[in-house]
């Protein structure tokens, strides 16, 4: 009855607000500082009845006036505002009342929060502090300055479990986040949830040109300042909540909310400097064409030069080709970041509100990149009374980003790695006059021009630009129905589209008219659309008891997603002026593509405590997805985790340096749902021309899929959690193991006997991750001056392909030959292993390179000659040849010497960091590595094969050169179309063992005095470093080479031609 | 209470809002599905199309297949080195030309006609059984055809009867025999023969360009002809020849064979009009231009002017000469017998592809006459052949290899570049237990440069090389598939 009392109350409160009423009064006043007079804003004014509950209330506005029409006058009225005493007034509805407020005596820089979490996962509805699964939540405060500009960079080398790789250095590519290993085919990404909104996943035929890994770096472009904390939900303990999709791990993000008190203005200017670490030696014209003399003399003798490379002063582009161009440096620059962040927070007793704008301009190291983005939130929380709140969630951000254009699969950036030194960037007459234009033949020594194209024109004059933005809406409102029982509906939407246009102009390549890739254009556009509505009953223990305590949620949640493409390519504009696609040209392409998927979810958990000890909590989750056919619809994902607060035993009382302390255990099942939501259906469309004399052609494009159902990942994690002396160390340590079974398999190949080439899924398999994690916090000191934080963390994985679909051959890439690795996968061994030859060095001479038995002697044939090693049945090895062991000492290399030659999954992943705050100084360091994998380093196969007319490193300047030469370290013979000089082998396999200084950062906080004489609230200045230093012995540009498992042959092979950058950071920030 | 009912309300509406299972049953936009498909007779007809346009789009192959390895061909600059690989006998089973991933398909699409047409005629009442069985009868007809290729190119070969409709297909079938694919798809057309099609369609193009009986007919023979069961061969030509639509053109009428084609004589070809989209490749493959590939040295003497007298089939019918030793293959680029006026415009492309025509079952008689001692039958056939190409009588010893080498040169002359030379050799080679093994590397050795000559001829001592390998990639996809141990390194 109690509740109908209030909504009546409630009801008659708003019709009081139109109706006279001869019992009410009205009062008037004004609320102002008692020592300055100062007046206040937002102070409440609150009507109490003779039972001293709240019947009215009011805030004051910007000039710290209000009226308050009294239900009674009879009731009271209490003045309150943060940091001031609240003050009791006497209604007098005769004159303005003028409130005089005294400062209260709380400092509120001072507040010591205390210790134990009290906030809450909205769908477990659980404590923080109960969890007995296993999750690690890291603060983002303390990260605001350092010059990270993505959530996931701000991660790196913190959390124990999570593998953070940056995928390349260009501005707008983001980072992949493995965590505990890989347990899946494909996209091994975690779901990213912002504010309890999951993030759609893009899904596959959502672009056909990026690549995964970028789009998801894109969903967690929030600004750093904007995120108040992560959580990485690590088990399926706590995953299993996210049912079909949380198989690769939660990020909880949390953005930041208003809180009560006066407005606060923070601004904040970071001004970045991103520097290129040196790229590898390349040679330069001379050295070129020297190596390139002598690959054309080993390999013919005798040969014709081309005048290209003859140096002959006759040759109409002798000026063209006898430059010293460093390519590398001509495309490349220091990028400058320009970060403006401005917010806005603040709020009474019924309204909070948070507000944000962020404009980043970041320029890459590659001419001609860059990437400017907007965005902007506002969180809105308003008590509509004290049982209703009404939650407004609002973020739009916007990306515009400028690449280089790929021409013929190669970025300018991996032609200026390859292209011949000796050729110029302007082209130049036959007398030296330099003629204006690039330096583009349709044909040069290298090839056709539009392959070997000049990366500097293609990098100034080529346009890639792509433009998205996103628009994210969240309404909830929660009721609170009894103390204990509260119902929440919240409903979100999410639209993000994007536009990508590229122009390639005629004069960037060298092409004819006839060429079809002459004034190229292409454009694409995409939208993707997102409704999902969650409604929510969450408990606590309705029972007063202090020994059981009971919570949980029943959650019913509809989600939708759509997404359309469409792409145009055209060529042959009839201007360079005209870039549009549309406009005339001959249209190569078109393409277009919509999807829509929707999943039904209903989740139960339940949570219960005894003597705050022990604790157990459930989850159970029904899914149901579209994107399977009816028989396997239905996936439910259940978790148990049971936790002991051990540090509570009376018995363990005396131990005092044991702060709250628990061990946990749990156990649960999440799964994996395919991206493309159309697979299941077998399609039939127009086949070949369509048509058959008259007659139309229709046939079936694509097999259906009836077995196509979730893969599901089953957890265990056995954790202990300790806070010893006081808080002074918190250690976390985590057993676990996880076990993928049922693995989907994206685009699966089959025999082509079957008419297809592939089925889109497939599941089968089984893969596991084992491993253990530690984390260790501790604070050395932490007098009122001097406080040191030091925080270290290590975990170790294992993958194991405990089992292979039936009927899966692991070898694949049979056929060996230069630069190929063939593929294999075994049960019983890690996905991402490498096989190849054993390289040993070069052969001295013609008289070394003979075939040897067991023993090493030299095998000589019936007539008594030695035999000569031989490469398949093709070639005969001679001196300055690389040589490869003969593992079956046939005399023949082949496949059958094909052996183990390393790994590349990580042994050890952690890092380690300290804070220092010593009076107004703050200094913060952090350091991350990767231990015990190998890496194959892709750019020296291409840099140092010597077999074809790309441009070389300068390692290959101590290759063999003439017979019986024989100097440690030598490369082999340059050797134009060498079948074999440059195999698949351990020649390349490195170690990619790193530690890397990660961030470190010195800042100064203006003292309170100061601050005040200014007339601002606060003020710091940073300074601040990322990525200034990398240990470690791998001789490539970047060991960073990440673990995109995109199928079951996947190796680790470093690609990267722009590493990431070191960035400088001066950032100052000012709060009024 | 009423607010708490109210609450109550929402509840229950957000809960019910949805069916669960019609909410979650979303179709492709664009594309039918399978559970959409067949369900009238114009599907069936469309799926059979596919096939048909799939088949038709291997003219590339079926012209590769009969020639490259056989001694007719020579590979310009622009030929692919994969191409030359396989002529020279350098085979790898990485070779993509032994991919043989089209000519499953077509098997697929035939075998989703034949199992889903039935269940069509359940639903649509307008289907009658005599088309339900006609159209099916020609999805038997490629069936074979493509499993007749394959058996001959391949050897043994997985033999898939059922469409790849679900992932539930068992996708990863071992080797058959090709003994044991040949009796499946003979017993296929003898079953088929009476439904399949006689002529009964509106157009020349579509009674030439299906599967007719007489089709059937000449498909049997060569296999009985390829399996040497040579009184079965009589039988299935005899039925053709009873067959009053099939003529030999006259003299001056036999280059229309090819320019504009779906003469008299011709019994199946596939069609080809470069108006509707649909163009062939032969043009491209053969066109001077393109120099890709040339008549061999053999060949050129065998019609050039300075060589033979071959007049009606020889220079600019079946090749044509551009200047001293350059010379193009004419059938598919000419667009008379001139040797000057070359297909343009729509025509281009628009050459069709016989697979069978009368001259062809004729001296697959002949062939079997020979082989049955039947000596005079067997040489009035060649001379027919021969009289109505214009040149003088033949006199051959009767024994039956001299007919072998007869009818072996008859055909390369009426054939040549017809995609059956590689077959016909192979059928010389594996007669008898390969008791004439040395003609057929005499034959092709013939042709290969001085240098090669010794390795060729080594290469092709062992019957199983004349089979290509399996492609690589499906040896890897397919555990269940053996190598052909020839190429087992």
């Amino acid at each position: 009855m109690k509740r109908i009392r209030t909504a009546i109350l409630f009801l008659t409160a708003l019709c009081n607000f139109f109706l006279a009423n001869a019992q009410e009064s009205i009062i008037r006043g004004r609320v102002v500082d008692k020592s300055d007079n100062t007046v206040i804003p937002g102070a409440n004014i609150i009507e109490y009845n003779n039972e001293n509950r709240v019947v009215n209330g009011t805030i004051t506005n910007v000039n710290g006036d209000f009226v308050l029409k009294m239900n009674n006058s009879s009731n009271t009225l209490k003045v309150s505002f943060i940091g001031y005493k609240s003050q009791e007034i006497e209604a007098d509805p005769t004159k303005t009342i003028i409130v005089k407020l005294e400062s209260s005596n709380v400092n509120l820089g001072e507040v010591t929060v205390s210790a134990i979490s009290k906030s809450r996962n909205n769908l477990t509805n659980i404590d923080d502090r109960d969890k007995a699964s296993s999750s690690v939540k890291v603060d983002l405060a303390e990260m605001k300055d350092v010059g990270v500009l993505s959530a996931a960079d701000a991660l790196q080398g913190r959390i124990s479990g999570l593998d953070v790789i940056s995928a390349s250095g260009d501005p707008g590519s983001g980072s992949q986040l493995v965590i505990r290993g890989l347990s899946s085919m494909g996209n091994n990404q975690p779901l990213i949830v912002i504010d309890g909104i999951p993030q759609f996943r893009i899904s596959e035929n959502f672009d056909l040109t990026s690549a995964n890994s970028e789009d998801i770096s894109n969903l967690i472009n929030v600004p750093v300042q904007d995120i108040k904390s992560i959580e990485v939900l690590k088990d399926a303990g706590s995953t299993a909540i996210y049912g079909s999709r949380g198989a690769d791990g939660v990020l909880l993000i949390e953005t930041r909310k208003g809180r009560m008190g006066k407005v606060q203005f923070d601004y904040q200017y970071k001004y970045s400097l991103n520097i290129q670490p040196p790229a590898i030696p390349m040679l330069n014209g001379d050295e070129y064409v020297m190596l390139q003399l002598e690959e054309w003399h080993n390999n013919r003798g005798i040969f014709d030069i081309p005048p290209q490379i003859a140096y002959d002063k006759d040759y109409q582009d002798f000026y063209n080709y006898s430059a010293n161009t460093d390519w590398l440096a001509e495309i490349t620059q220091n990028g400058k970041t320009n970060d403006h962040y401005f917010s806005l927070s603040g709020g009474g007793q019924k309204t909070r509100y948070f507000t944000s704008f962020s404009y980043v301009n970041e320029g890459g190291t590659t001419v001609n990149t860059n990437s400017k983005r907007f965005s902007t939130r506002i969180n809105l929380d308003y008590s509509l009374s004290k049982k209703l709140l009404f939650q407004i969630k609002f973020n739009y951000t916007n990306n515009n980003t400028n690449g280089n254009l790929k021409v013929n699969g190669k970025n300018v950036r991996e032609m200026a790695y390859i292209k011949s030194p000796n050729m110029s960037i302007w082209e130049y007459d036959a007398f030296g006059n330099p003629t204006g234009e690039y330096f583009n033949p349709i044909h040069s020594y290298q090839g056709n021009g539009d392959v070997y194209f000049n990366p500097v024109a293609v990098a100034d004059l080529g346009k890639n630009n792509n433009k998205s933005s996103k628009l994210e809406n969240t309404f909830m409102l929660q009721y609170r129905m009894k103390d204990w029982l509260t119902f929440r509906e919240t409903v979100s939407f999410q639209y993000g589209g994007s536009k990508s246009k590229s122009f390639l102009p005629y004069n960037a390549i060298g092409a004819d008219w006839l060429s079809w890739d002459i004034n190229m254009a292409s454009e694409n556009n995409s939208f993707n659309r997102s409704l999902r509505s969650e409604s929510q009953l969450a408990f606590s223990s309705p029972f007063k008891s202090d020994k059981h305590s009971l919570s949980g949620a029943f959650s019913w949640v509809t989600n939708q997603l759509a997404n359309e493409w469409m792409t145009v390519q055209a060529s042959k504009t009839p201007s360079t002026d005209i870039q549009d696609p549309a406009i005339d040209p001959q249209i190569n392409w078109i393409g277009n593509g919509p999807g829509e998927s929707r999943t039904i979810s209903g989740i139960a958990n339940v949570n219960y405590k005894y003597l705050d000890r022990y604790m157990i909590q459930t989850i159970l989750r029904a899914d149901a997805n579209s994107s399977f056919g009816i028989d396997n619809r239905w996936g439910i994902f259940k978790s148990i985790s049971v936790g002991w607060r051990f540090s509570n035993e009376p018995f363990l009382s005396s131990w005092d340096f044991l702060g709250d302390s628990k061990l946990r255990f749990s156990w649960g099942v999440s799964g994996r749902q395919p991206n493309n939501v159309y697979a299941r259906f077998s399609t039939y469309a127009s086949t070949g021309n369509g048509s058959y004399m008259d007659n139309p052609a229709i046939a079936p494009t694509s097999i259906q899929l009836s077995d196509l159902r979730w893969a599901t990942v089953s957890s265990n994690d056995l954790g202990l959690e300790l806070n010893l002396f006081n808080n002074r160390i918190y250690l976390q340590g985590d057993i676990y193991q996880k076990v993928t079974t049922d693995i989907l398999f994206d685009n699966y190949q089959i025999p082509k006997s079957s008419g297809f080439d592939e089925l889109s899924y497939f599941n089968g398999g089984e893969m596991s991750n084992k491993g253990w994690e530690l984390m260790i916090d501790g604070i050395i000191s932490k007098t009122k001056d001097l406080r040191i934080s030091v925080n270290f963390n290590t975990s170790h994985n294992t993958n194991r392909f405990n089992k292979l679909p039936e009927n899966f051959n692991p070898e694949r890439s049979t056929s060996i030959g230069n630069g190929q690795y063939p593929l294999r996968v075994q049960e019983g061994e890690a996905i991402g292993s490498f096989f190849g030859f054993r390289y040993l060095g070069v052969f001295p001479s013609d008289e070394d390179a003979v075939a040897k038995d067991a023993d090493g002697h030299i095998k000589h044939d019936s007539e008594g000659r030695p035999i000569p090693l031989r490469y398949l049945d093709t070639y005969t090895f001679k001196g300055g040849d690389p040589i490869y062991e003969d593992i079956n000492h046939d005399g023949k290399i082949d496949l059958n010497d094909v052996v183990y030659i390393g790994d590349s999954n990580p042994d050890f992943i952690g890092g380690f960091g300290t804070v220092v705050k010593y009076k107004h100084f703050d200094f913060s360091a952090s350091f991350q590595y990767r231990l015990g994998f190998d890496i194959i380093n892709g750019i020296a196969i291409q840099t140092e094969g010597m077999n074809d007319r790309n441009n070389q490193s300068k390692a290959v300047l101590n290759r063999w050169r003439y017979q019986g030469e024989d100097q440690a370290g030598m490369l082999p013979q340059a050797y134009m179309n060498h079948p074999a000089n440059n195999l698949g082998s351990d020649r390349y396999v490195e170690r990619g063992d790193f530690l890397r200084f990660n961030n470190v950062k010195i800042g100064y906080e203006l003292s309170k005095n100061l601050c005040e004489k200014l007339k601002i609230r606060r003020a710091n200045f940073a300074l601040s470093a990322r990525k200034l230093m990398t240990y470690t012995r791998y001789s490539g540009q970047d060991p960073e080479v990440g673990q995109d498992a995109s199928d079951p042959f996947w190796i680790g092979v470093d690609q990267a031609r722009t590493p990431p950058p070191k960035i400088f950071t001066f950032s100052i920030a000012v709060g009024f | 209470m009423r607010i708490r009912a109210k609450y109550f309300l929402i509840i229950l509406l957000v809960f019910s809002q949805i069916s669960c299972t019609k909410w979650l049953d979303i179709l492709p936009p664009n594309g039918l599905v399978r559970d959409e498909f067949w369900k009238v007779k114009e599907d069936v007809e469309a799926v059979l199309m596919s096939a048909y346009e799939t088949f038709s789009s291997m003219d590339r192959t079926l012209f590769l297949q009969g020639e490259l390895r056989a001694d007719m061909l020579q590979g310009g600059v622009n030929q692919s080195s994969d191409e030359q690989n396989i002529m020279e006998n350098n085979i790898y089973p990485d070779n993509p030309y032994c991919d043989w991933s089209k000519f499953y398909l077509v098997i697929d699409y035939c075998n989703e006609v034949i199992k889903n047409a039935p269940q069509v005629q359940k639903i649509d009442d307008t289907f009658t059984d005599f088309q339900l069985k006609s159209l099916v009868a020609e999805a038997y007809y490629l069936r074979s055809l493509t499993y007749f290729y394959l058996v001959r190119i391949y050897g043994d070969v997985p033999l898939v009867l059922e469409p790849s409709e679900t992932d539930n297909a068992d996708f990863y079938l071992p080797k058959t025999p090709g003994k044991e694919v040949l009796n499946q798809i003979v017993s296929d057309l003898q079953a088929n023969y009476q439904f399949a099609p006689s002529g009964g369609f509106s157009t020349i193009a579509e009674n030439k360009g299906r599967a007719s009986k007489a089709a059937y007919d000449a498909l049997l023979a060569d296999i009985e002809l390829w399996r040497f069961n040579y009184e079965d061969v009589l039988k299935y030509v005899q039925r053709i020849e009873k067959n009053d639509e099939f003529k030999l053109l006259p003299s001056s009428r036999w280059f229309e064979l090819f320019y504009p084609g779906n003469s008299l004589e011709s019994i199946f070809e596939l069609q080809f009009d470069e108006n509707l989209n649909q163009s062939n490749n032969t043009y491209n493959l053969t066109r001077r231009a393109n120099q890709q590939y040339t008549p061999s040295q053999k060949a050129i003497q065998m019609f050039g002017f300075e060589y033979s007298n071959e007049i009606v089939r020889g220079q600019d019918a079946t090749i044509a000469k551009y200047g001293d030793n350059d010379f193009a293959i004419w059938k598919y680029v000419g667009q008379a017998a001139d040797g000057q006026s070359v297909r343009s415009g729509d025509n281009q492309l628009s050459a069709n592809w016989i697979i069978y025509r009368f001259a062809d079952v004729m001296l697959m008689k002949a062939e079997a006459l020979s082989q049955l001692q039947r000596f005079d039958e067997s040489l009035a056939i060649i001379n027919k052949i021969r009289d109505r190409a214009g040149v003088s009588m033949l006199s051959v010893a009767n024994n039956t290899v001299a007919f072998e080498d007869a009818i072996l040169e008859e055909r390369a002359r009426e054939l040549a570049y017809e995609g059956k030379r590689w077959f016909d050799l192979l059928r010389l080679g594996r007669r008898n237990n390969y008791a004439r093994k040395d003609k057929l590397i005499e034959i092709i050795v013939s042709n290969a440069s001085s240098t090669q000559k010794r390795v060729l001829a080594a290469r092709l001592t062992n019957p199983l090389g004349w089979y290509l390998p399996v492609y690589a990639t499906e040896i890897e996809r397919n555990k269940n598939l053996e190598q052909n141990p020839y190429y087992n390194f």
